[in-house]
């Protein structure tokens, strides 16, 4: 018998997933639990198991498409069923046809619920939909109480007919260039006109027919008694732009082909600019953002601190760490001193919870690393950053970092965070305006460690200590850390935020303190 | 074609401006076709002129007159005195309203009005021939056409209506004088509304009824509930006989003789016998044969799920498109026809269409009963609220009755509900509601409802049929 497999429910409450890449074909052996594709969800790629022995005998999902959870991506022909292992070897268009007939009977017996005693129960509007959409809502599978069908019921039904439909790599490569573009036509640059009514000559009429030209399209700034008026040569420039756009279009899909039925680079429908989908985790990332900033009232708090010490310590203990096979960098530093900074105001370290209208605090010290990594930014979390010594923060550290960089990192690993930390001055620069990590309340941006003139002031002991003959009021180059603190400005004043700031300086400022 | 005549053309020409036909021609001339109405007689058709609205008048003033009379158990005598002429006479001002304003609407919406009687001529082509001698006839090439012609009484040969010693319902509606006594030869829906509605207005109504009870088609207790508050009214009931013959009196009233399969006769005397033995749809004048469209022995035409009969671009909404004769049924099928034939997904994909019948207690009824569930392979599950335990019911001293909703046991799905109450005419319109929303037992429970209203008792029955109703006992 054949067996559907639903995308399943990958990730907390999501919708929908892109499949990145298919493991097996159809005609595959699969056993249980065999990986048989790739998913991209919430910043992870995650794999989906079989959920059966088996043989592929269709794959309903392209790579690179967005597939809402619950759609059939692939069926499987499981022991039971010989005659579809016997045809998946050589798939003619006879055997498809068949297949998707057995599809339609299988989808039948499974919707005896919804369509018992001859009903089928939905609402007038969702069958009028059904019928708008071409869809046999017999065959629609309820997701309502009792297996009511709604509207998104026959919606998905429609979709995922579309799916099971016999295209050809060919006719699909073709169907997604034109998806994508804004004008319904298949020519993407002509400017159509589209106008109701357009007056012309009965010669520029005759010339219009010969062109295949639409005369409602053709572009003029001409008008005979109010209504646009069209000459032939207007005509021939119309026709012309359209047969090279065509052109245009046919070489993009032949590049389509090449490059595969499916590709998640740009395509090249044009030298001037390019189109790639807002998929996957680039719009995970813009939707996070989105809540974020319109979300939670943002305030950037900038300041310096002078970390020449700081700078000292690290080559001392870079050495050290080497030596026990770990790479120090100046973050598990950031991360205790952000843990000074936390636990002496707490308020940072908290969420808020507009359901309960309650200001969450977090006793524990999650924190969250923004990372760039090829597929955009990902923010892995160091766990109880309070309880470990620098090398362990820095291990864990490192390996998230590697992790979410070669994208098999788990979900898990990015979630429960209660503040994040972002180095944007890794690549360069002294002041951002991070965006919160919401629902966290607070965001600290990094800026790069550079040398800087600076006027030290030797009633500081620590400071005339450290650069040890340095006179008051001398001018010195000193190694300067910017530092930019986003907070919700919901949750968190900035009187806080600045003294928070001022923890975390002079924790960075004087690395001894991280010892206390 | 007649020579010298010159066919005007339509996109969608309609044939009959009732509430099947009025309502396929706004709609149709809304959605942008170009539309003409062929009506002969009255707009509105049986419905607003025949029908729904004069009986349901006439209903209102025999219910006024009789509850003032009757009463006393609250403390308040009087003795109305019925002015028939009066009352008929506003009943004609209300279906004047009504009339006036659908050709009002059709006119707004752009709809091409025409008077007279359409007849086929050839596909694509009809004659309508204008009332009266020398008002001539003229063609129309219609491109789509819809046939709402309705229906007519069925008459008992023999017993021709000549609206004075034999009524049809619509003679009935207009007597302007209260009659002493009636005879009322079939106890269907429009018999039985109508023999009730004498009886409040004071005459003696005898029902002669060929079967052995009262509105067949209902189940034996909801006819049961209508049939004992008639009797109560005074109504008398005499089944099994047929009528035979009928003679004028001395007196100008009628002597009926009746006969029952034995071969036993009786004899009634009155000062009319109306006749209400059902209705037939009207296709035979319609010259069909022009364009090879033949109706079934009933006199219907087959219709598909888009109100298209068998013959291309000829549609039939309405009573002429089969049963239920009813006009809410047509009035849906017009708006089908005509989105469909404007390129809309539309379709008659009706779950249920609601039936009333304005007797005392009203009938109300949609959907499926308990044994037609069982039928179409559901497992049925029956919770029922008697009146007499709704506040409402009682405190408008009007007790009989109950309300049933059918439903499937798995899912829960409502399927069909049969009320027999006060207003059971507006109440089904919510268990209409939920058959089509596909909505549960539980969503009609767990609803509010008002207090205290009758509608509580639909509230009442779902979750009685949840085997939990608080105010009656759980089946």
């Amino acid at each position: 018998m054949v067996r559907k497999f639903e995308l399943p429910d990958v990730g907390e409450g999501l919708a929908e997933a892109e499949i990145v890449s298919w493991l097996v074909e159809v005609g595959d052996t699969v056993t249980e639990d065999q990986p048989v594709a790739e998913v991209e969800t919430d910043k992870a790629v995650v794999e989906v198991p079989s959920p059966v022995n088996g043989t592929v005998k269709e794959i309903l999902a392209e790579e690179g498409e967005m597939v809402p959870v619950g759609n059939v991506i692939i069926t499987f022909a499981t022991e039971e069923d010989d005659e579809g292992t016997d045809e998946s070897e050589a798939e003619s268009a006879v055997s498809a046809v068949s297949e998707v007939d057995d599809e339609e009977e299988a989808e039948e017996s499974e919707s005896g619920t919804a369509a018992k005693g001859g009903r089928v129960f939905a609402s007038p509007s969702a069958r009028r939909l059904a019928r708008e959409l071409d869809v046999d809502i017999a065959a629609v599978e309820g997701s309502g109480p009792g297996g009511r069908v709604s509207d998104a019921d026959v919606r998905a039904h429609a979709d995922g007919d579309e799916d099971e439909g016999v295209e050809s790599a060919v006719t699909s490569a073709t169907s997604k260039i034109e998806d994508k573009e804004e004008e319904p036509a298949p020519t993407g640059d002509v400017a159509r006109a589209g106008r109701d009514q357009t007056l012309a000559a009965p010669a520029t009429r005759r010339l219009a027919e010969e062109e295949g030209v639409d005369l409602d399209d053709v572009p003029t700034d001409e008008t005979r008694d109010g209504e646009a008026f069209v000459r032939p040569e207007q005509v021939r420039e119309f026709a012309e732009a359209q047969q090279a756009a065509q052109a245009a279009d046919t070489e993009a899909v032949q590049a389509g082909q090449e490059a595969g039925a499916v590709s998640t680079t740009p395509e090249r429908v044009d030298q001037r600019e390019t189109r790639e989908p807002y998929t996957g985790i680039r719009r995970t990332i813009g939707k996070q953002m989105e809540t974020s900033k319109y979300t939670a009232p943002h305030v950037t708090h900038h300041d310096e601190v002078d970390v020449t010490k700081l700078v000292e310590t690290r080559a001392r203990l870079k050495q050290e760490a080497e030596e026990r096979g770990q790479k120090l960098s100046y973050m598990p530093f950031v991360l205790k001193a952000v843990v000074a900074g936390l636990r002496e105001y707490p308020v940072l370290n908290s969420q808020l919870d507009e359901e309960a209208e309650e200001i969450v605090t977090k006793h524990y010290y999650n924190i969250g690393v923004a990372a760039a990594t090829d597929a955009g930014l990902m923010v892995p979390v160091v766990d109880a950053v309070d309880q470990k010594g620098l090398l362990q923060l820095s291990e864990e550290m490192n390996e998230l970092v590697a992790a979410a960089r070669d994208r098999s990192i788990a979900r898990e690993e990015m979630q429960g965070g209660t503040f994040s930390i972002t180095n944007f001055g890794a690549i360069g620069g002294e002041y951002a305006t991070p965006i919160i990590n919401y629902p966290e309340t607070a965001i600290l941006g990094l800026g790069e460690i550079k040398k800087k003139p600076r006027v030290v002031d030797s009633e500081s002991p620590r400071d005339s200590e450290a650069n040890g003959a340095a006179v008051s009021g001398e001018v010195v180059p000193r190694h300067v850390l910017t530092l930019s603190l986003s907070i919700d400005h919901r949750v968190i004043d900035g009187a806080e935020a600045a003294a928070f700031t001022n923890t975390v300086k002079e924790h960075l400022q004087n690395p001894e303190l991280l010892l206390l | 074609m007649v020579v010298g005549d010159i066919a005007t053309g339509t996109e969608v020409l309609v044939i009959g401006a009732g509430p099947g036909g009025y309502v396929a021609a706004i709609r149709a001339a809304q959605l942008g076709l170009d539309t003409t109405l062929v009506e002969k007689d009255a707009y509105g058709g049986v419905c607003l002129n025949r029908g729904c609205i004069p009986s349901k008048a006439l209903i209102t003033g025999a219910d006024t007159a009789h509850s003032a009379a009757s009463a006393e158990r609250m403390g308040i005598h009087a003795d109305p005195a019925v002015d028939m002429a009066a009352l008929s006479s506003w009943k004609d001002d209300v279906v004047d309203q009504l009339t006036g304003g659908v050709e009002k609407l059709c006119k707004a919406n752009g709809v091409n009005l025409i008077e007279g009687t359409a007849e086929f001529d050839s596909e694509g082509s009809v004659r309508v021939m204008h009332g009266g001698d020398g008002q001539g006839s003229e063609t129309i090439e219609y491109e789509h056409a819809i046939v709402a012609t309705g229906s007519r009484p069925i008459q008992i040969p023999g017993f021709e209506y000549d609206e004075e010693h034999i009524l049809s319902s619509q003679g009935a509606l207009n007597l302007t004088s209260v009659p002493d006594d009636l005879l009322v030869v079939g106890a269907g829906y429009i018999g039985m509304e109508l023999s009730t509605t004498y009886a409040k207005l004071g005459t003696n109504v005898e029902v002669i009824e060929m079967l052995d009870s009262a509105l067949p088609v209902y189940e034996d207790d909801v006819a049961r509930v209508v049939r004992t508050r008639a009797e109560e009214l005074g109504v008398g009931f005499n089944f099994g006989e047929g009528a035979s013959e009928w003679e004028e009196t001395v007196d100008g009233g009628v002597r009926l003789t009746t006969e029952t399969d034995d071969g036993e006769r009786s004899t009634y005397e009155a000062d009319h016998v109306l006749v209400a033995v059902g209705r037939q749809p009207v296709t035979d004048t319609l010259g069909l044969d022009a364009i090879g469209l033949e109706p079934t022995d009933a006199g219907f035409l087959d219709t598909d799920e888009f109100g298209e009969t068998d013959v291309a671009n000829v549609y039939a909404v309405g009573d002429v498109a089969g049963e239920p004769m009813l006009a809410h049924k047509a009035s849906a099928e017009g708006e089908v026809v005509a989105e469909h034939i404007a390129g809309e997904p539309s379709a008659m994909d009706f779950q249920s269409i609601p039936g009333a019948v304005f007797t005392d207690p009203e009938i109300g009824t949609v959907g499926m009963t308990e044994a037609e569930a069982e039928e179409a392979g559901f497992e049925p599950v029956v919770g029922q609220m008697p009146m007499n335990a709704s506040g409402r019911a009682l405190t408008l001293d009007e007790p009989d009755g109950f309300a049933r909703v059918v439903a499937d046991a798995e899912t829960e799905f409502v399927l069909g509900a049969q009320i027999v109450a006060p207003e059971a005419s507006e109440l089904i319109g919510e268990v209409g509601l939920a058959i089509e929303m596909g909505a549960t037992l539980e969503d009609l429970a767990s609803t509010v409802h008002t207090h205290p209203t009758l509608s509580e008792a639909v509230m009442e029955a779902a979750m009685n049929a949840q085997g939990h109703a608080v105010h009656t006992l759980n089946r």
